[in-house]
């Protein structure tokens, strides 16, 4: 307990935070509680009066024969953004960071290129890479043989490519922030497990992955919400929710409710089971990563 | 010029006590020395002065004025911090000005101290550099020049020199003399190096464990410890201490016994000390090549070489102790004979571990080396 | 041995490289395409016949001088105000001791991890309420402040030692004279990784414009840039792609200056508290 400055300065703190306050309270903290609010009402934003039904938006909700879907869809979608976007990078670090000794400044400065790039931009760009009959990618598969199928089509597939969209624009934030983690790890540690003739994945899982775990974390609930919240741009960029639903996943499905059909308390209700569902999904996977990690040692 | 009290000073950081119960007076002028371990609470005292630590209870007075709550900008000092805290982006002249210009000094007068600081401090030359392109040395030399160009009336230095190599150290440590003789300022300074203690210090103040163990001048500290930790901590190797008896003149150290001489006897008998603890430096131990009248019987365990002389360590019924000498051919578990030279023992209270003080021969001028 | 196994390793991240930027360089290609060109020549980086008639085109659509001056306007404004708030409350994090201090911090950075959606409606709502709906005000006024700017700039003020700070209010400095002469210059890197990062989101901001701009005249480059597709499988997409590429010129121009900076910052941001 270092002192800093006089008490009678707090005022000046508490000046200095003012700013920066009052902007979450209106735009952050209140709207948080007034939408918690909102969902036990029928509203379209446009009635004067609102009317309070209870629990019946979420009710509701459960009735809705599109929510199984749409809750799957969103499932899929994080637990592939997941892979691609923590593990992947992960791995890429740790390469980075312990295994090749050339380039690293050059690596690291493409690799985050794409996240300074709007995802519209992005959704665009795969819309015409992935285009199935025209775009590079079909070209290039042609020459191996292999067919591109009509994604947009396609009801799996369809998230296969959102994800992959929302990753090219994720992926390297988290594969810089991971970097980081991963080389905060002592230089002379791996050189002790090196000169012990400890392989490279072992290095990694008994090695790294613990003592960078703190940022692991964090950028593993950063993808979740960074993920829910971006894949809102490709869906109503490329496929605006189709085809019959299969790429429309919570997030959307709370704008259109909001914002097209004009059901608002539906819709709070609806963000309310979206949050519940992101900490649920949070629980479940920290589980299982905790479990992991007691396993590895 | 200040002065500075502490008055019942504690500090607390939760629940640890960091400072006990300080109480002492820095003179107006003086060099003080705050001598003590890592942790000993030295650096706390530095900073609870400088106003940069909270003060838990009692009063610190400056010049009479409490001060406990007076915010460190309007305590008119300097400091010297340990890694001389140098502002990374500014150049050589811009960290040592920059106090200056804070406070509004006219450029006149800011740049002819500048000029007299970068000249007594032999800065000439790199007032344009910034401190990552200094050396060690020169860093702490604008470290210094800084703290000098305020022309405070106090000056704290925080481990100044711990950061610099061993000759350089004796160099700096010059400096700081002649900074003080040219400024006079009450000069307060941190240090675990006792060398620097004593030949910086007009008086060194012991801390241990946040407790005030003596303030006294460096040569009381040495040949006059207060209490058994000034003792042991002062010197390089510390002082022997180890329990002893007396009775009917005679000095009793496990199963042998010497007589002492009768201005220890009358002075011990006098105090009604029946066991104490005895205290003698390993250069007031007399080693002999066979036994005499007097003389203590120890049994060598191992030399350790210093180049201008050795140190010998041997039993001594059951303690370790380490005498002075030259001869290093002794050989492990042979027999060694010594005297303690009676005017330089130190006899502790077994209770109080204070000195008990000494008879009137001890340090007279007229003093000669006595065997016990 | 070593370098063979360091070969596999590069040929690996080149590939994965050429995956993500391959994209950028096709949609720069197609922009100077001509439509028939695009779809006859889909691999060619360099046209055969390079043609500005794209972009002369997206010009004379859109009033795209409008929509890019907007866009300047709303990324600039959120800049400046997050980077001002941020480096605000930056310094009363760091340099104060004050009642609810660490709770305040944590409510404050815990506001990273709550879910658009469960803010977008209320702000729909105020945004509406105070007639700056169909207006870039109200894109901005809800984007002043922003909590990872308040943890990126703590994480660098945290950085420097102490003693500096020390060493300054003894020498009588304020706290405007601290901050100003040595707290701000010892973090310049980190407010101007995170400025070009606010500027650069804000720039490529989508699904909150979206919901408050109607007008096209009122649109930033995002919104634009979706008018050029369409769902039903008509897009043009060398206009589109010249639209992507005046989209992401500014914030590509600004990366490729600033990158030294913002990935050291991003990197050393570490998550330790």
């Amino acid at each position: 307990m270092k002192k800093k400055f006089g008490n009678k300065d707090v005022w000046i703190a508490y000046g200095l935070i003012l700013p920066a306050l009052l902007v979450f309270a209106i735009f952050m903290f209140y709207p948080f509680f007034y939408t918690v609010y909102l969902s036990f009402f029928d509203w379209n934003m446009i009635k004067p009066v609102k009317e309070f039904i209870g629990l019946a938006n979420y009710k509701a909700l459960f009735a809705d024969p599109l929510m199984p879907l749409v809750i799957k869809n969103t499932v899929e979608y994080i637990l592939i953004l997941l892979v691609l976007n923590c593990v992947a990078p992960y791995v890429l670090a740790f390469v980075l960071s312990f295994v090749i000794k050339r380039g690293r400044g050059f690596y690291k400065g493409a690799f985050f290129l794409p996240s300074v790039i709007s995802l519209v931009v992005g959704s665009i760009l795969y819309l015409w890479v992935l285009n199935p009959v025209s775009g590079p990618a079909a070209i290039l598969a042609e020459f191996l043989g292999i067919n591109i199928p009509i994604w947009s089509k396609t009801q799996g597939l369809v998230i296969v490519v959102l994800s992959i969209i929302t990753t090219w624009k994720i992926f390297g934030y988290n594969f810089i922030v991971i970097f980081g983690g991963v080389s905060g790890v002592p230089q002379e540690i791996i050189e002790a497990a090196k000169i012990d003739n400890v392989p490279l994945y072992k290095i990694f899982f008994d090695i790294v992955l613990p003592m960078s775990s703190a940022t692991g974390v964090y950028i593993f609930i950063m993808t979740i919400v960074q993920g829910l919240q971006y894949v809102f741009t490709p869906v109503k960029v490329v496929t605006q929710g189709g085809p019959d639903n299969a790429s429309s996943n919570i997030i959307y499905n709370i704008y259109q409710e909001g914002f097209v059909f004009y059901h608002t308390g539906y819709a709070s209700a609806m963000s309310i089971v979206a949050m519940v569902l992101f900490i649920v999904l949070l629980v479940i996977e920290f589980r299982y990563v905790e479990k992991g990690i007691y396993y590895e040692n | 010029m200040k002065e500075i009290v502490f008055e019942n000073v504690c500090k607390k950081y939760g629940k640890n006590l960091i400072i006990d119960n300080l109480n002492f007076t820095i003179k107006s002028g003086e060099r003080l020395i705050l001598l003590g371990a890592s942790g000993c609470g030295k650096s706390t005292t530095l900073r609870m002065i400088a106003g940069l630590e909270d003060i838990t209870s009692g009063n610190l007075y400056m010049n009479g004025k409490r001060v406990n709550d007076i915010s460190s900008g309007k305590r008119n000092i300097s400091m010297v911090f340990q890694n001389y805290a140098l502002y990374p982006h500014m150049t050589v002249a811009d960290n040592i000005i920059y106090g200056l210009k804070v406070q509004n000094i006219a450029k006149a007068e800011i740049s002819s101290r500048l000029k007299a600081a970068v000249e007594m401090l032999e800065l000439g030359g790199l007032e344009n550099r910034k401190p990552k392109d200094l050396s060690g040395g020169q860093r702490q030399r604008v470290a210094l020049a800084r703290a000098v160009v305020k022309r405070s009336e106090l000056l704290l230095l925080d481990e100044p020199l711990s950061n610099l190599d061993a000759q350089l150290r004796v160099h700096a440590r010059k400096e700081l003399v002649k900074i003080h003789q040219t400024y006079k300022q009450t000069f307060i300074y941190v240090t675990h190096d006792q060398v620097e203690a004593m030949t910086i210090g007009d008086r060194v103040a012991i801390l241990d464990k946040g407790r005030l163990q003596v303030i006294d001048t460096p040569s009381n500290v040495y040949n006059k410890p207060a209490n058994i930790f000034t003792a042991k901590f002062i010197g390089s190797p510390g002082m022997n201490i180890f329990a002893a008896a007396y009775a009917d003149h005679f000095l009793k150290i496990g199963k042998q016994s010497v007589k002492l001489p009768e201005f220890w006897s009358a002075y011990i008998g006098k105090r009604n000390c029946r066991e104490f603890y005895l205290g003698i430096r390993p250069e007031h131990i007399f080693l002999q090549n066979e036994k005499r009248k007097n003389s203590f019987v120890g049994v060598v365990k191992y030399v350790e070489e210093y180049g201008s002389h050795c140190g010998i360590y041997f039993d001594l019924e059951g303690h370790e102790v380490v005498a002075s000498g030259t001869n290093t051919a002794l050989k492990p578990g042979t027999n060694i004979y010594f005297t303690l030279d009676s005017a330089r023992m130190h006899v502790f209270d077994k209770e109080s571990k204070k000195n008990i003080g000494y008879p009137e021969v001890c340090y007279d001028n007229v003093y000669q080396y006595q065997s016990v | 041995m070593r370098i063979e196994s360091n070969l596999k390793w590069h040929i690996l991240l080149i590939l994965a490289l050429f995956i993500s930027l391959m994209p950028i360089v096709f949609a720069v290609s197609t922009s100077f395409k001509e439509l028939s060109e695009a779809y006859s020549n889909v691999l060619g980086i360099i046209p055969d016949k390079p043609t500005l008639s794209n972009y002369l085109r997206i010009f004379q659509e859109l009033p795209l001088n409008k929509i890019t001056f907007n866009t300047l306007v709303v990324a600039a404004t959120v800049t400046i105000f997050k980077v001002i708030t941020s480096v605000m409350a930056a310094y009363a994090f760091v340099y104060f001791d004050f009642k609810g201090k660490n709770l305040l911090y944590f409510i404050l950075i815990s506001t990273i991890f709550i879910p658009f959606t469960m803010t977008m409606i209320p702000n729909y709502l105020i945004i509406s309420q105070i007639g700056l709906r169909n207006n870039i005000m109200g894109v901005i006024l809800p984007q002043l402040s922003d909590a990872t700017g308040i943890f990126l700039i703590r994480q660098a003020m945290r950085s420097i030692p102490m003693p500096l700070i020390e060493a300054a209010r003894l020498e009588a400095a304020g706290n405007f004279q601290i901050m100003a002469n040595i707290v701000l210059p010892l973090v310049k890197p980190a407010v101007i990784s995170t400025g070009i990062m606010f500027f650069i989101n804000s720039w490529n901001e989508y699904v909150w414009p979206v919901l408050i701009l109607k007008d096209t005249t009122n649109y930033t480059l995002p919104l634009a840039l979706q008018l050029f597709v369409s769902s039903e499988g008509g897009t043009d997409f060398c206009l589109a792609m010249a639209v992507s590429v005046v989209t992401m010129i500014i914030p590509l121009g600004l990366y490729l200056i600033f990158q030294k900076y913002i990935i050291n910052t991003f990197t050393s941001s570490g998550v330790k508290g």
